[in-house]
């Protein structure tokens, strides 16, 4: 009988082994995807499954020597920071970037010798983060870090391949971002997708609604933003009722409100930036929509919290990290935060903090050669399980931060944190009929 | 102790059957390798592929402005190669360099295409495109042209036209009229105006669109077609002749009526009808991630980031380095995929003294009998062995 055990083992083994020499090996979903929710899988294995190992820089350029008698370490920045309807968040980016470059001077610098930030706004016409990255080459930077909006960093990224600049970004969850199979590209901010598979999990399985209405920025972040929520939404059986759509610096949303309330929905779901996302919840209101509101990460902010007043209680978001957690490191870093700048850090602020950390100490470690930064930036093991200002970073291997995303719920006109609900496919769906 | 000793007996038995099979399957999965340095078996096998040898490669210490090169084209009797600190041409054998001082928009050169009916050089550099005619270098940007964007990542010449991939949309210039067009997200069918690559074949316009896939452009008719990854998503090639491999798209060529399309997750081919995909584990790539390729005749040559590869569709020939040396080999493979679990595979290596510069491929151009690339570490030039 244990004979036939060990036997039986040993087969088992070998079939193993067989399955991994003749084929991909089965291994945990991209994105952190349950096989419910991950693309065709219900119906048909695919023929071939990326980003389930990283990508390696087989380039040459480690052997160059560091230069010599350089005065300042430049390190660049890329983020909105003129002429954009985020301006506001590509300042607090700058900030967070700005702390964690003086706090390294504070100590000595990269052997003496200072840190510096190049910095350079993003906006512009026809692609014109392109050319700031052509600038920070021209420059020399070491590494860079930015931006947020999705269409500035993609056209970036491409840049940054080029011209092989390691690059950290701290604001832009478009999924796609990573999706490039770029060996120069980190990203330390949790995206879109984690955000929809949460909202996913928390409307339809944990809060039991089936018909839920979208209204979304039309532009790229709610266009992709939207994609990952609309077809997991799908997979679990409950495909949007209406996508409806608003363009940046829109005012009246009464057309777009009128379509949704014919279709009575159960909940609601804004994917936006703050300030639109506070005027349509108000006419919402004012319409007679009583119904739940969910919302998309860039709600959480004063903004939204100012333009909606009373009405925001009660509102669910995702945000991407916790910024009441009891992390000794975000406490200190808030209180410095405030004392510089005079103001309460955001998500942008906290994730470039922690970005920028993590540029300097790949400095620190390797010195001053851009492949060599980004070999201990991308190597999975010296910033896997990083503790930052925003919490543990756990990067998958197209270097990612699939870190879990927390629920942001407003109570008495503020956000309240509480960890996203488990991804578990036996949770009921749509046990929950609004009647509104 | 005799129950012992049939059992230990058993279990050994059991042990080196289970080897054995264990074995057999390890083997019967690779592919046959053969090692030869006869130049009889080159011969025999560029009968239905070139092979190139006899490999010369040029760095710095040649006379190349920087050893990181990003392209090169062949021009009769010299050869332009972009590098990120210059253009360098070689000439008789002797390299010269032209920068900004000469009048180039920006050092970083990336791609480079010479005009048939003119003689004229088009050059796409990482700050505007210049027109090199006469001598001398006429500079096109967005500010004083309709360059879509300074940061020109192909330029092409198809007749009178000048077609250019940059950061910010496709553009067109018309040499004759002096007009531009650029084509975005707003009038071409792509998500956003983020191209790559372009190329020219078939009466038609090809253009690589980061993120869109491949934008076909008919000349006579002015209409767009997109041509996008079937499944739609990121993470996965469900079907593996379906269409394009991916979206993220580098590059195209067009010839002898196939189009080539690669993409850093694998490469795909389109006959008007069918299209076709190759990875780097059910054909003779040898990676996924390929930077850029060019078709000549019925073959393509495929800059990858483990070595340049080249294939007519059904043998592959490709060339690599060794890591510790300057020698490398032709690693040449008949690769067909039966099925989707089915891959029928034979390979044979051939060593080449000397072999390519490096293994990260950026650019190649082929002319009759000689090849050249090139890479992260200098350029290299082989001849085709005959």
């Amino acid at each position: 009988m244990k004979l036939n055990c060990r036997l039986l083992s040993v087969v088992g083994l070998i079939l193993c082994s067989v399955s991994i020499l003749t084929g991909q090996d089965d291994k945990q979903n991209y994105g952190k995807a349950t096989d419910e929710i991950f693309p065709y899988q219900r119906f048909q294995k695919a023929y071939k499954y990326f980003f389930l190992e990283p990508i390696q820089f087989y380039g040459a350029g480690r052997e160059i020597p560091p230069p010599k008698d350089i005065k300042e370490v430049r390190i660049g920045f890329l983020g909105p920071l003129e002429g954009s309807e985020i301006v506001s968040l590509g300042k607090q980016m700058l900030q967070g970037a700005s702390l964690a470059i003086d706090e390294a001077n504070k100590k000595g610098g990269y052997h003496g010798i200072p840190f510096k930030l190049m910095i350079h706004n993003d906006v512009g016409a026809w692609g014109a983060a392109a050319n700031e990255v052509v600038k920070m080459d021209d420059e020399k930077v070491w590494a860079w870090l930015g931006s947020i909006d999705d269409i500035v960093s993609h056209v970036a990224i491409r840049a940054t391949l080029k011209l092989e600049i390691p690059m950290v970004c701290p604001g832009d969850p478009d999924p796609t971002f990573t999706e490039t199979n770029i060996p120069w590209v980190i990203r330390v901010i949790s995206d879109d997708r984690q955000s929809s598979y949460a909202l996913v999990n928390q409307i339809y399985k944990k809060d039991g609604h089936s018909r839920v209405a979208v209204i979304r920025a039309n532009n790229r972040y709610g266009r992709v933003g939207i994609k990952i929520f609309s077809e997991t939404a799908t997979r679990v059986g409950h495909p949007m009722v209406i996508e409806e759509r608003f363009n940046d610096g829109e005012t009246d949303f009464k057309t777009q409100l009128e379509r949704i309330m014919a279709t009575a929905p159960d909940a609601i779901l804004i994917w936006g930036n703050a300030r639109e996302s506070g005027l349509i919840l108000q006419q919402m209101r004012a319409m007679g929509l009583e119904q739940p509101i969910y919302g998309s990460d860039r709600m959480v902010s004063p903004e939204f919290l100012k333009i909606a007043g009373n009405l925001a209680d009660g509102i669910m978001t995702t945000c991407q990290y916790n910024p009441n957690s009891d992390n000794p490191k975000l406490k200190v870093f808030q209180t410095n935060y405030f004392n510089r700048f005079g103001l309460e850090p955001d998500v942008f602020a906290a994730h470039a903090y922690d970005g920028m950390n993590m540029i300097i100490e790949s400095i620190n470690k390797v010195g001053l050669n851009r492949v060599l930064i980004r070999d201990v930036l991308t190597d999975l093991k010296t910033f896997q399980g990083y503790q930052g200002v925003t919490g543990k970073k756990v990067f998958d291997k197209s270097w990612n931060n699939i870190a879990d995303i927390w629920i942001a719920k407003v109570r008495h006109g503020k956000f309240e944190f509480t960890s996203a609900p488990s991804i578990d496919p036996k949770n009921k769906v749509g046990s929950k009929t609004g009647n509104y | 102790m005799r129950k012992t000793l049939q059992k230990n007996s058993l279990r050994t038995t059991v042990a080196v059957i289970l080897c054995g099979i264990c074995f057999v399957t390890v083997i019967t999965a690779q592919p046959k390798t053969v090692k030869n340095a006869g130049k009889t078996d080159i011969k025999d096998d560029a009968k239905s592929m070139p092979v190139y040898g006899h490999w010369k490669n040029f760095t710095t210490k040649d006379g190349l402005p920087s050893d990181h090169a990003y392209c090169v084209r062949i021009d009769g009797k010299r050869v332009l190669v972009g590098t990120h600190d210059g253009l360098a041409v070689y000439e008789d054998g002797k390299w010269e360099t032209y920068t900004t001082k000469d009048g180039l928009a920006h050092n970083g050169v990336l791609s480079i295409d010479v005009s048939e009916l003119t003689g004229d050089v088009w050059i796409g550099t990482l700050g505007g495109l210049n027109r090199w005619s006469a001598g001398k270098f006429e500079t096109f940007t967005q500010f004083n042209s309709g360059l879509p964007n300074d940061l020109v990542y192909c330029v092409i010449c198809d007749g009178k036209d000048v077609w250019t991939a940059t950061g910010g949309g496709a553009g067109h210039y018309d040499t004759y009229t002096k007009e531009w067009e650029i084509f975005t997200e707003k009038n071409a069918p792509m998500h956003e105006p983020w191209t790559y690559g372009v190329s020219a074949g078939d009466g038609k316009i090809f253009i690589a669109a980061w993120g869109g896939g491949v934008i076909e452009y008919t000349k006579k008719t002015k209409q767009f077609k997109d041509y996008t990854d079937p499944d739609g998503e990121m993470e996965i090639d469900l079907l593996p002749d379906d269409g394009v491999v991916h979206d993220i798209t580098t590059a195209t060529s067009w010839a002898d009526g196939m189009l080539w399309v690669s993409t850093y997750f694998g490469m795909s081919s389109y006959d008007g009808t069918h299209w076709k995909g190759y990875f780097d584990h059910d054909s003779g790539l040898a990676s996924n991630f390929i930077n850029f390729l060019r078709a000549e005749g019925p073959v393509v040559f495929i800059c990858t980031d483990k070595g340049l590869s080249s294939t007519n569709g059904k043998s592959w020939v490709t060339y690599k380095k060794n890591d510790n040396s300057s020698d490398g080999m032709a690693i040449i493979k008949n690769y067909g995929r039966i099925s989707d679990s089915t891959i029928n595979k034979t390979t044979r290596e051939v060593p080449l003294t000397p072999s390519i510069a490096h293994n990260f491929i950026i650019g190649v151009d082929a002319d009759n009998d000689v090849l050249w690339v090139a890479t992260e570490k200098g350029v290299s030039r082989g001849e085709l062995i005959k």
